[in-house]
């Protein structure tokens, strides 16, 4: 008899759970974090999975009703809803459709001179003083096409980019819970993620100075540079717990960058980076949650650090290391996912797919702490025959 | 003044040091064409450097801030000596349509001019049609370098390259295609010359065409 919409689902999140704690489950779950790529299945272009909630969270329920054998996905891996960020005015993506052709990715315009960051140097001072006074009277104005700082003329469009903006997001995070319920009752598959971290340095370097402009900073005013760091790293924390899963059944996100080894020395890791993820991470950890180290590009040099946090708190996502390295590593302490090659996803065949996934499987699967993924986010460039060959080769090897 | 001390400055990114080596250079009357020569020697080193992970991404990005700096310092010293030294070659850089990441096309632009070559830089979300016209517009640059930051953007690589074919100019030029996705199955499938795996790679790959 076939199994039913809950017992599948109530199947597929013990099989996830445990192998986000380092057991082994009866299969080895394939969890991809497929972006674009579900628009592309679903029939929608980049534009709409981007800019139209429904259509970019509809995208992933048709996926995983398209491609039986999901176990876990993302529900809104085009994390970027530029309905939301349009309806204030967002300066820094480009959105497609708007500024991009419609099939092309939303992206981030990233600052190139002084001028063009969101956070001066000089102001470094004030964002340490108080973060949140910061970006709210600073920073949202100068990122906001509509909207004013205090004590300028206010007008008609700042009005409305604070009205449009609060139903926009109310929205959003509406239709969001009711398509995770929509995965779990219409496909059994679990919504992998609830909640989101950035690291300290990064959302400093990502959203506030700019990476040139933290570059800078390290050499012309280190020491400004570390205590913003330190200063904004509770409101991470406090900010990745409060949207996480009240069940604390599925991990955070936590989308790694500027600490993969080719972007800053080993010293700037440790001094900079390191010591406030490391604290964060732990106190995410102290609230019953894991995190999913999504580590874009290369870490190996790195990998150690990882170790001094507590067993299972984290699911190490595997990009472009090497996986066997990165188990030696780390996988007696953390389970550890991807290991398909987005090269092998866009320009190989389905049997070059069933290939490396039993491989995979072969190696990891029997240990458990093993998820299946491919090494970065799944775009429009995947053909869906190799996608499809995943999550079949992941049914027919998995079961171990 | 010893000239190599501030080759020596750049590459420990002493940033005012090297500024104050300049200026007493420039008061000494040194000419602006050694002080060119003694930073580009500065920066091909920190490309070495980065090429053995000594140096990185943040380094190349703050020392080709340095060296924007001395060079404006100069600039009034170079026009009066005719402007700089021929340069090596000449290399077309741009980041593919699709994609607005500039970070990896930067640095291999800082390292290739740190290496004497003369760069002309497209930007980003470059149509193919713009890399055409570069392409016919400079018939002296033998090397056209693609960056490429996300995996959506793989076919609009091969749509460039396609371009660069169908304009009859693909014999003239090695394209060499670089960024974070790409690999060597990359670079082939879409049909480029060259996978260059690092800024430092793609330096020694515009050498060799060059037969520098």
């Amino acid at each position: 008899m076939a199994k039913s919409m809950q017992e599948l689902y109530d199947e597929r999140m013990d099989r996830y759970w445990k192998a986000n704690h380092l057991q082994k489950p009866d299969k080895v779950p394939f969890r991809p974090c497929a972006a674009e790529l579900a628009g592309k299945i679903a029939g929608y272009t980049a534009q709409q999975v981007t800019h139209d909630p429904d259509l970019g969270l509809d995208a992933v329920v048709k996926m995983c009703q398209a491609v039986p054998g999901i176990d876990a996905t993302v529900v809104n891996m085009v994390f970027v809803n530029t309905s939301v960020t349009e309806s204030y005015g967002l300066k820094y993506y480009k959105v497609p459709g708007i500024d991009l052709d419609a099939d092309d990715s939303f992206q981030y315009i990233e600052p190139q001179t002084e001028e063009d960051a969101f956070m001066k140097v000089e102001e470094y001072d004030r964002f340490i003083e108080d973060p949140n006074e910061f970006v709210m009277n600073v920073w949202l104005p100068r990122t906001s096409k509509y909207m004013v700082p205090p004590g300028e003329q206010n007008t008609w469009k700042n009005n409305l980019a604070w009205l449009k903006n609060g139903i926009a997001i109310q929205q959003y995070f509406q239709k969001l819970g009711a398509n995770v319920a929509r995965m779990q009752t219409e496909t059994g598959t679990v919504s992998s993620l609830a909640g989101a971290l950035k690291a300290p340095f990064d959302i400093l370097a990502d959203k506030f100075r700019g990476f040139r402009g933290i570059a800078y900073d390290l050499h012309r005013c280190p020491d400004k540079v570390l205590k913003a760091t330190e200063a904004v790293a509770p409101h991470m924390a406090w900010n990745c717990i409060a949207t996480a899963d009240p069940s604390r059944k599925v991990p955070c996100s936590h989308w790694m960058h500027r600490g993969a080894t080719g972007f800053f020395s080993e010293e700037v890791f440790e001094k900079f980076h390191w010591p406030t993820l490391k604290m964060v991470t732990e106190q995410i950890w102290e609230a019953g949650i894991q995190t999913i180290y999504y580590a874009e590009g290369k870490w190996a040099r790195n990998l150690k650090h990882f170790r001094q946090l507590p067993e299972q708190s984290i699911i190490f996502h595997c990009d472009k290391d090497d996986i066997y390295e990165v188990k030696r590593v780390l996988g007696d302490r953390f389970a550890i996912s991807g290991g398909v090659p987005n090269d092998m996803l866009a320009f190989g065949e389905p049997a070059d797919v069933k290939k490396r996934v039993k491989q995979l499987i072969t190696d990891f699967g029997p240990d458990g702490g093993y998820l299946l993924d491919a090494e970065a986010i799944m775009q429009q460039d995947v053909k869906v025959e190799n996608f499809i060959a995943m999550a079949q080769a992941c049914e027919e090897y998995g079961y171990i | 003044m010893d000239i190599k001390k501030i080759s020596d400055l750049l590459i420990e990114l002493e940033e005012e040091k090297v500024y104050d080596a300049v200026d007493k250079a420039i008061e000494q009357g040194v000419s602006g064409r050694e002080i060119l020569k003694a930073s580009q020697a500065g920066m091909a080193t920190i490309g070495d450097m980065y090429k053995r992970e000594e140096a990185f991404v943040a380094d190349m990005m703050f020392a080709g801030e340095i060296m924007r700096n001395i060079l404006n310092r100069i600039q009034p010293l170079l026009e009066k000596e005719g402007g700089r030294e021929k340069a090596i070659g000449k290399a077309i850089l741009g980041t593919v349509k699709g994609d607005i990441h500039d970070l990896g096309k930067d640095v291999v632009m800082i390292a290739l001019e740190g290496n004497g070559f003369e760069v002309i830089d497209l930007g980003v979300d470059v149509a193919p049609e713009k890399f055409v016209e570069a392409v016919n517009n400079n018939p002296d640059a033998k090397v056209l370098g693609l960056s490429v930051f996300l995996t959506s953007a793989f076919p609009s690589t091969e749509k460039t390259v396609k371009a660069i074919a169908e304009s009859g100019n693909r014999d003239r030029v090695k394209i060499m295609v670089g960024g974070a996705p790409v690999t060597e199955v990359v670079a082939r499938e879409t049909g480029c010359d060259y996978f260059a795996e690092d800024a430092a790679a793609g330096v020694s790959y515009t050498k060799s065409v060059y037969g520098a």
